[in-house]
């Protein structure tokens, strides 16, 4: 759907500390307010101390931006007061962002990225008994209060919530290939979006976790507003907020009570250099990209441009998967094939990533070899991987287990002398001219068989017992 | 008796006590045999550290200021935590609902602030006694200049700030009382120094302070704009002695000029308040501190908390702070503060490629009377700063000690250094002291 979108993102940093003390930023599933020091929660005497593992994810993420980065890292005290806030301040940074100017280019669009900047993440609130405006009472969990938070924030150069959501898999996956993330833990991705369409005014939709629901949440926003327009009713500037529950947005303030932050230079920081030296190592550590992954498993392992792709985009686990099963595998045009094709697929049917399966690429290099022997069809090799997908069992444990491999000519011959006896007529009708009665011998016999041998010996050896 | 018992004593009579330590194991070290008092601003492990505020009643921080595990290092006993005006706010101490603490020399009088159970302990302590305090725009040097003890407020970044609850973290430091340059000294050298808890600790050696040289040679510069108008004469006259007696020692004495002087108060009001409402913000009755029984929602249970658990002085500094960083005023407040913050640390380099030291009055008047201080306007409160928060504001050293009595009470003599070179005022002190 057409509009005018911006988006700001906020990724958690895979570092092992949160971003101004040391308590680890492992918190998923753990007791609520267990992972806290005086630091995260705010205590007075306590000061922040900056995790530099957090600066060189910043940089790395800039750096594949194509963004300008700062040559002094500056922190500023962001002012309101919020029950999710340990201090009533949030560190973050204001005037001075971390890197800006850079650009994303999302099949071949390009959208601007205004800024890269490091900031703290609030604690994480529950509410209970209803939602954010009605709810009885409001749990807080400082768990992740002070986890490193990279904001990203485009220019309003989305055209699309179609274009948004691509947007979005291509950042995920750069973050994922930079490896400054881990997309599996809880809400690792919010996104605030500003969206306008023609004539009306900007919108801000608040607080929307996962692609999907940013692309939910925006469609349901360039609805609302086209509606709004079609009944003739003015579009505010307004915040509103994104409830995942019931899919919709509300207000949540309107633009003249915008609060004013009061930013300060957070004095208890000192400013960092950001020297040539650190960017220079940062350049010089930088993984591959998606887009130059793609580039380079086209031309190294031979496969079309577009299965290429397919893998890269899936995340960067597939690509690892493919690349490592094309070393245990010679045929590499075959191994891109049946990943592409089938085990995608199938991953696919049973709605599960690479991550949540227990495939790996040496069972599923065992599919290929089972059809190169000549243990399996191609047509069972098929069937065999939706099991072998759905269970992770050794593909060949699954062809002993369920007898799927072809049979021997004695064996087939066996099955063909049966058919030839049970059919006397059709027999009689072959040996007297009508040769389209030994087509439906073969048939007999194929279905009996379950693909457990070629059509080709199966027709071979039925002709030679009618003969 | 023991210190806490003769401590005791003397808090019933002069009022300088927030909250005393349990018995301390007598540790070895520089330190040993010393009570150490530590400001109520300054987190003791397990001891109530309320920063003078009712608000953090209850308050018990679950470690210690890096000042603190320094000086129980080298023996020292925290003895407990001194009064003080509310974080800080306040230059007679009497801006808080705890113990407003007596001058020693007159009970009707002030001990200065915002340090200053600090001060008036040292001053009748008849025991080895060093204080641990904090001056953000004086606060060392107007209780010490008033008790007449000696009070050094070392250069931004010399001392680890860990453990310090935030007036305005850009001019908080904290220094230390003794009753002699020697023991203040020493002091200092013992919480000097780096610690990887705060970001804005220098990295610099720490030098001996106790190796102190005569001031043979020295140049001592007089700045113009601390003498004269506002300055009570007979504090200029007993300042002027032993500025004199310096010279007669050796030290050469020139007249010089700090030209934004007179925008420094509102360059230091304007930031201290602007961060001091930022730190202030995070006491909401949440966590720690002051509590009241959940009612309404946020914004209702933490303006009731804060309404309670403030006071006047510093609900004043919220609002004027906050006004300050406000869009639409930014610009022409807390930003342009900043811009001549950098002034006033221009006036000092240039005064120092000229002289080692400068030397004025500490504070422009006596301690004055309780009946006195009732009667000044706010405003009037923060004039009194204008000797102590330029040299606060630029962050550079500076010591203040007796130099003489103005009807029998103590005047001090400030000397100030550049930064990082206390060496240079604590030499010229102690040969103040030395008489």
């Amino acid at each position: 759907m057409n509009a005018t979108i911006g988006l700001e993102i906020h990724v958690h940093l895979k570092t092992w500390s949160k971003l101004f003390c040391s308590c680890t930023t492992d918190i998923d599933g753990k007791e609520p307010n267990t992972e806290v020091c005086p630091i995260c929660l705010g205590y007075p005497g306590s000061k922040p101390k900056l995790n530099k593992k957090a600066v060189d994810f910043g940089i790395t993420l800039a750096l594949a931006l194509e963004s300008n980065i700062e040559p002094e890292l500056r922190f500023s005290r962001k002012n309101y007061f919020y029950p999710d806030m340990s201090k009533n301040f949030q560190i973050t940074q204001y005037e001075v962002p971390l890197a800006s100017g850079g650009f994303l280019l999302v099949d071949d669009h390009r959208i601007g990225i205004t800024r890269v900047h490091l900031e703290e993440d609030p604690a994480k609130l529950t509410h209970v008994g209803g939602g954010i405006t009605n709810a009885r009472e409001t749990l807080i969990d400082y768990n992740r209060a002070g986890m490193p938070l990279v904001e990203i924030v485009t220019d309003p150069d989305i055209e699309s919530t179609e274009e948004a959501r691509a947007f979005l898999e291509k950042l995920s996956l750069i973050l994922d290939h930079l490896g400054v993330y881990d997309p599996t833990a809880e809400g690792v991705l919010r996104v605030d979006a500003n969206i306008s369409i023609e004539g009306g005014n900007r919108v801000e939709v608040k607080n929307i976790t996962g692609f999907k629901n940013v692309e939910k949440a925006l469609n349901y926003e360039v609805i609302r507003q086209k509606s709004a327009k079609n009944m003739g009713v003015d579009i505010v500037r307004e915040t509103r907020h994104y409830d995942a529950g019931s899919g919709i947005t509300s207000t949540l303030r309107l633009k003249e009570d915008e609060e004013d932050y009061g930013y300060i230079a957070e004095p208890d920081l000192v400013k960092t250099n950001l020297t040539e030296d650190w960017i220079g190592r940062m350049k010089a550590s930088m993984p591959e990209l998606p887009d130059q992954r793609i580039n380079r498993l086209e031309l190294q392992y031979g496969i079309p441009r577009f299965q290429a792709s397919i893998i890269v985009r899936t995340g960067l686990q597939m690509s690892e998967f493919f690349e490592k099963s094309c070393r245990l595998h010679d045929d590499q045009k075959e191994v891109c094939n049946w990943l592409v094709t089938f085990l995608l697929k199938s991953l696919n049917y049973e709605d599960m990533s690479l991550s949540e399966s227990k495939v790996t690429p040496e069972t599923f290099v065992e599919i290929l070899e089972l059809i190169s022997e000549g243990t399996i069809s191609n047509r069972l090799a098929k069937e065999l991987i939706k099991d072998y997908v759905k269970t992770g069992k050794s593909p060949r444990k699954i062809v002993e287990e369920k007898n799927l491999g072809l049979l021997s000519e004695e064996e087939l011959g066996k099955i063909v002398v049966s058919v030839v006896n049970e059919f006397p007529q059709a027999v009689e009708d072959y040996r007297g001219g009508k040769s389209k009665a030994a087509e439906y011998l073969i048939g007999q016999v194929l279905r009996r068989i379950r693909a457990r041998a070629t059509a080709n010996d199966v027709r071979r050896l039925v002709l030679e017992e009618l003969d | 008796m023991s210190f806490i018992d003769r401590i005791r004593e003397l808090d019933d009579k002069y009022h300088f006590i927030n909250a005393y330590a349990g018995d301390e194991p007598y540790g070895e070290g520089l330190l040993s045999g010393y009570a150490v008092s530590v400001k109520d601003n300054v987190c003791v492990k397990g001891l109530e550290s309320k920063a003078g505020s009712k608000i953090l009643e209850g308050y018990v921080p679950p470690f210690d200021a890096t000042v603190v595990v320094k000086s129980r290092a080298e023996g020292g006993i925290i003895i407990g935590k001194t009064t003080q005006d509310e974080f800080g706010f306040g230059t007679f101490n009497v801006n808080t609902p705890y113990k407003v603490p007596l001058n020693p020399h007159d009970v009707e009088r002030s001990t200065g602030g915002s340090s200053g159970g600090a001060a008036c302990l040292t001053e009748v302590a008849d025991f080895k006694h060093v204080a641990i305090s904090e001056s953000t725009g004086g606060s060392i040097s107007c209780p010490a200049s008033w008790c007449g003890v000696v009070g050094i407020t070392p250069t931004y970044g010399r001392v680890s700030r860990w453990g310090l609850i935030d007036y305005a973290n850009s001019l908080d430091k904290i220094g230390v009382m003794a009753k002699t340059v020697k023991e203040a000294a020493m002091f200092l050298g013992v919480i000097s120094g780096p610690d990887k808890y705060d970001s804005t600790v220098l990295n610099t050696p720490v030098p001996d302070y106790t190796q102190l040289g005569s001031v043979e040679g020295v140049r001592i510069g007089v700045p113009k704009e601390y003498l004269g108008k506002g300055v009570d004469h007979k504090v200029e006259e007993q300042v002027w002695g032993s500025i004199k007696k310096l010279e007669s020692r050796g030290a050469s004495i020139s007249e010089i000029s700090l030209p934004h002087t007179k925008y420094s108060l509102s360059s230091y009001y304007i930031i201290a308040m602007a961060e001091a409402s930022t730190n202030l913000a995070k006491f909401s009755g949440l966590r720690y501190g002051l509590q009241n029984p959940i009612e309404g929602d946020f914004n209702q249970y933490f303006s009731k908390v804060r309404a309670e658990g403030m006071g006047d002085e510093t609900k004043r500094r919220i609002i004027l702070g906050s006004f300050t960083r406000m869009a639409g005023y930014r610009n022409a407040y807390y930003l342009k503060a900043l811009k001549v913050r950098t002034r006033v640390i221009e006036d000092f380099k240039k005064a120092f490629k000229e002289v080692d030291v400068l030397a004025a009055p500490t504070m422009p008047v006596v301690a004055p009377r309780f009946d006195e201080i009732a009667e000044l306007e706010p405003i009037q409160h923060y004039m009194m700063d204008i000797l102590t928060v330029a040299p606060n504001l630029a962050g550079i050293p500076m010591v203040t000690v007796p130099c003489g009595n103005v009807d029998g009470m103590p005047v001090g003599l400030h000397l100030m250094s550049d930064h990082l070179n206390e060496v240079k005022a604590l030499e010229a002190a102690q040969e103040v002291e030395q008489g």
